[in-house]
């Protein structure tokens, strides 16, 4: 009992000292966006990258003078760690509205699972939340603060057949009649080709000839590849999500001769094309691998692309532009609403019809949010490893390279 | 002992921390706060569960994970498939978790220790491939702004936090009710030896059972309330190993097998871990559960049994050296009663007839075709030199083993494949060549798991074995801890608690082992009085000098067989018997 006391007491201390300690540092002239991620558990890595991109947005605002519409106010960046569950990730939301009641927006959690929590908590808080999660289920609860910028799982998977084939069309001339699946039974492709299974792919005309769906992680990938071999559809969606299970595929489709130039492959995700993963799997293996992204490097960046190296470290523009991205939409909301207040900038966010400034940093180059919060004319793009950097081939309008589509 | 067995004072004690638990929540004017609140007495009850099951029984489940994962989708889906309230659906998970507690038990039983604890780790992680494969691979529980309380979706956390401290109440309850009861004493005699429970009449396999249902039920509840409160579930958030270590992290933490070990847990852990996370997550990602792990670490150094019974056995140790003054002699009175001429009743009708008994191990006849009968208020001596088969034919007697042919009759009735509960329970009570003591528990509870057997009432079953432990003149020490009983005490222990069953027949097996001149002839002198109380006698001895004057008869067995039978004079002056123990040359010279 008294132990429960102690503990108890303990926690409220230190809430009060984190609280007080976080006020005394805010000035007049600052505004606190948050940044949630995961930091730990099996995302880490991924929240590292995305909080680089976060601090290099934060500090590029900054150095470009601030909230304007605010006297030049400086942004604060505050970061949580959703850590690896869902539980986790509504604790961390909770816990950072309460360190931080002065937030006026954030971004976050990469993972939808961890998204959805902590949405629903800033929601309630009413603070405008940017995400480059895409599962429908974030925007289709009717909240109005969360804002959505990748295009929807849906319509993701409903997209993706039509630009692989205007790809290949584009590419070869003529269009493919076969394909084949290799993916693991995770909710991201199983998402991803519900919809191909349910009449997509008849849409368009496609055979399926091989689907090999196996349970993380792989311990053989011969037989799969046996598969395939065997099949030999004109191309084939490649779907792992684990590092090491991508990397056993590819190798055993090199050693049975299906490499790349013989057998277009294409994932779905921005993990693809992670410089960790090029640090894992090797150039040779990925060479001409392409996959499905909401955001990459896009055609007209050329100049930040340099900066983005230097300011983040990482090797090349990754999805993760996209959270740099989010930061410039919530500084662009700030100057419209000539406000710092949470609801102020919803709904500016709401109001934002952008075709210049932080717009380029999305494909299509315009921002603007439908009622839902999905950003309106979101579309994919397809990039692809050439000569070990992932680079954008699809649509032409924001490729920096041609695609290469071989075939058998 | 009274005092101890009523259950209104803890259950005043977990009513006024729940009251100050959720006055607090009122106070902390901090939904962060508010939330940990909530978690808290969410993951108390799951480890409460696991507590129940695995803390007082002894066997180790590595799955309740499991448990927690059905609950929580049963209420996720029923709530997105057929809009159903976790209002009801809490209940229902609680009937989800009852089914899978049977389900699970009823195979996973057959195996013990560490084999039962990997079984148990399998059945979580084969129900995240199942999930997986349903395609539930992320489920949110839909929101109903047009009803919200009917859907339990409170605005704050106080409505949240309310369920859950009334479910750690109820869990509490129960423990306690377990504790005090038959059931409790049932679980923790089978921690501490499965198999002296079973010949003392509990049935083990039920009591394993009901407790591993009860705690399906807790655990798949809790699981139900985590799901309504985080509202977005995947597989492995629910059904993951590290749910399962969550329960007997905590459990072990705070002490297993006692309600307030998974509360010290849970009240100590889970703040800590949150801190944690909380002061240096953001700065040094991960450090908090290395921290976390190096705290469970010092625990398991320092307190190996946790942190309630470390605490106990301090307080204990200290009230006992101020104590030590005035402490009272333990008692020596010797058994009381008559000598081995003491006068018996006259042998009556056949009480157990057995006919053509055999038990083979691969090529190795242990009994073979064994046949003789026992009387009424007769003390029979099996005897035999090692290896003569007396142990294996007394497991067949009580059950244990089961024989390959032949018959046990007792009273009439053919007993032969019984389990030994049921031979108990019959009538039929034994105790061990070693002694099969529970070691923490004191003499009056080792007798009163005994005492159940023919007891009506919780109050019965006590007075009988005060009766019992009286009897054998272990009255002085009836609170003394097991593990500090001498052996002659022990062994008298045992006897009490075969007799507290109340038998017809008790089988003594090898009583004398390990005892002096005068321990023998005190615990022969409490024998021999068994007859006039009815009970009749079957003793296995080697040592024939100290059976001759106690037994009526002896029946002599070698390599398995049957060699003999009769008056103990006649049997000793017999050669064969005489060659069986001694050699051909002793007894051809002695012929």
């Amino acid at each position: 009992m008294r132990k429960l006391l102690a503990s108890l007491s303990a926690l409220g201390l230190i809430s009060v000292s984190s609280t007080t300690g976080v006020a005394t540092a805010q000035g007049q002239e600052q505004v606190t966006m948050a940044l949630a991620m995961p930091l730990s558990g099996a995302w880490a890595r991924i929240g590292e990258v995305s909080r680089a991109a976060a601090e290099c947005a934060v500090a590029d605002i900054n150095a470009a003078g601030g909230i304007e519409a605010l006297g030049g106010a400086k942004v604060n960046l505050v970061v949580a760690d959703v850590g690896g569950s869902p539980e986790s990730a509504k604790n961390a939301a909770e816990r950072l509205l309460a360190e931080h009641p002065d937030i006026s927006g954030g971004v976050g959690a990469y993972v939808s699972s961890f998204t959805l929590p902590v949405t629903e908590v800033t929601e309630r808080a009413g603070i405008p939340w940017l995400t480059l999660s895409y599962s429908d289920r974030i925007t289709g609860r009717g909240y109005k603060h969360v804002f959505m910028t990748s295009p929807t799982s849906v319509q993701q998977a409903e997209d993706a057949l039509p630009t692989i084939l205007a790809l290949a069309k584009q590419a070869t001339g003529g269009k493919p009649d076969t394909v084949g699946i290799v993916m693991d039974n995770t909710p991201s492709p199983v998402g991803f080709t519900e919809g191909m299974r349910d009449g997509g792919l008849e849409k368009y005309g496609l055979d399926l000839v091989v689907d090999q769906v196996f349970t993380p992680p792989l311990s053989v990938a011969g037989p799969i590849v046996q598969q395939v071999r065997s099949a030999r559809p004109d191309f084939l969606l490649f779907l792992p999500t684990a590092t090491p299970d991508i990397k056993l595929i590819l190798e055993q489709l090199t050693q049975f001769g299906l490499t790349r130039e013989r057998l277009p492959l294409i994932n779905n995700g921005g993990p693809m094309g992670t410089p960790d993963l090029l640090n894992v799997v090797g150039e040779h293996l990925l060479e001409g691998a392409m996959f499905i992204t909401a955001n990459w490097g896009l055609k007209g960046q050329e100049d930040f692309t340099e900066h983005w190296k230097e300011c983040t470290g990482l090797p090349w523009v990754t999805q993760d532009i996209s959270t740099y991205g989010h930061f410039w939409l919530l500084k662009e909301a700030m100057e419209m609403a000539k406000s710092a207040d949470p609801e102020a900038v919803t709904q500016a966010l709401h109001d934002m019809k952008l075709t210049e400034g932080p717009a380029r940093f999305f494909p299509g180059g315009t921002v603007s949010f439908a009622d839902n919060g999905r950003r309106e004319n979101a579309s994919i793009v397809i990039a692809q490893w050439q000569a070990g950097v992932p680079v954008t081939v699809f649509p032409p309008e924001s490729a920096v390279a041609e695609p290469i589509w071989t075939g058998q | 002992m009274s005092d101890r067995r009523k259950i209104g004072r803890p259950l005043a004690v977990i009513l006024a921390i729940a009251a100050v638990w959720f006055a607090m929540s009122f106070v902390i004017e901090n939904a962060y706060y508010a939330l940990l609140l909530t978690i808290i007495p969410i993951w108390a009850t799951f480890a409460i569960s696991w507590n129940i099951f695995s803390g007082y029984s002894g066997l180790i489940s590595f799955g309740h994970a499991a448990f927690f994962g059905l609950g929580a989708y049963t209420i996720a889906l029923t709530s997105l498939h057929f809009d159903l309230t976790p209002w009801f659906g809490l209940p229902l998970a609680a009937i989800v978790g009852v089914v899978a507690g049977a389900v699970i038990g009823y195979p996973t039983f057959r195996l013990s220790g560490l084999y039962f604890a990997l079984a148990m780790l399998a059945y979580p992680l084969s129900m995240v491939y199942v999930f997986e494969w349903l395609g539930y691979q992320e489920i949110i529980l839909p929101m109903r702004p047009e009803n919200p309380l009917w859907y339990m979706q409170f605005g704050s956390y106080h409505g949240y936090l309310a369920i859950a401290l009334a479910l750690l109440v109820l869990s509490v309850l129960l423990s306690l009710m377990i504790e005090r009861s038959r059931f409790g004493l049932s679980l923790l005699a089978i921690k501490q030896n499965e198999l002296a429970a079973e010949a003392s009449g509990v049935d083990t396999f039920r009591w394993k059972m009901r407790a591993l249902v009860l705690s399906g039920a807790l655990a798949a509840t809790a699981g139900g309330l985590y799901a309504v409160v985080v509202f977005v579930l995947t597989p492995g958030s629910v059904f993951g190993v590290i749910i399962s270590a969550q329960a007997i992290i905590l459990s072990l933490f705070g002490g297993a097998g006692i309600v307030w070990g998974p509360l010290i847990g849970a009240a100590t852990l889970l703040p800590l871990s949150e801190t944690l996370h909380a002061e240096l997550g953001s700065v040094l990602p991960g450090i908090q559960g290395l921290l976390y792990g190096v705290a469970i670490m010092l625990v398991i150094l320092l307190a190996p049994e946790g942190i309630y019974w470390r605490v106990r056995d301090l307080l204990k140790r200290r009230r006992g050296e101020a104590g030590a003054a005035s402490a009272e002699p333990r008692g020596v009175a010797g058994p009381v009663g008559a000598k081995p001429s003491a006068p018996r009743p006259q042998p009556g009708e056949t009480l157990l007839s057995v006919r053509s008994l055999s038990k083979t191990y691969g090529g190795l006849k242990a009994v073979s075709d064994v046949s003789f009968d026992v009387r009424e208020g007769e003390i029979l001596g099996i005897i035999g030199p090692n290896g003569a088969g007396k142990t294996t034919l007394f497991n067949m007697l009580n059950g244990i083993v089961v024989p390959d042919a032949g018959e046990i009759r007792f009273e009439g009735r053919d007993i032969a494949g019984l389990k030994p509960n049921r031979v108990c329970r019959l009538g039929i009570g034994r105790t061990f060549q070693v002694v099969r003591a529970f070691q923490r528990m004191g003499v009056l509870e080792n007798v009163a798991v005994g005492a159940y057997v023919h007891a009506d009432s919780e109050e019965q079953a006590w007075a009988l074995a005060k009766e019992a432990v009286a009897m054998v003149g272990l009255a002085d020490s009836k609170d003394t801890l097991a593990s500090t009983l001498t052996s002659k005490e022990l062994r008298l222990m045992e006897l009490a608690r075969a007799l507290a069953s109340r038998p017809r027949l008790v089988l003594l097996d090898e009583p004398l082992a390990g005892l002096g001149s005068t321990e023998t002839e005190e615990l022969m002198s409490m024998v021999a009085t068994l007859p006039a109380h009815g009970i009749t006698v079957i003793i296995i001895e080697h040592t024939i000098g100290a059976m001759v004057d106690l037994a009526d008869r002896f029946v002599v067995l070698d390599h398995g067989r049957f060699l003999t039978q009769g008056a103990p004079r006649d049997v000793t002056r017999d050669p064969r018997v005489i060659e069986a123990y001694l050699g051909q040359r002793w007894a051809a010279k002695h012929a």
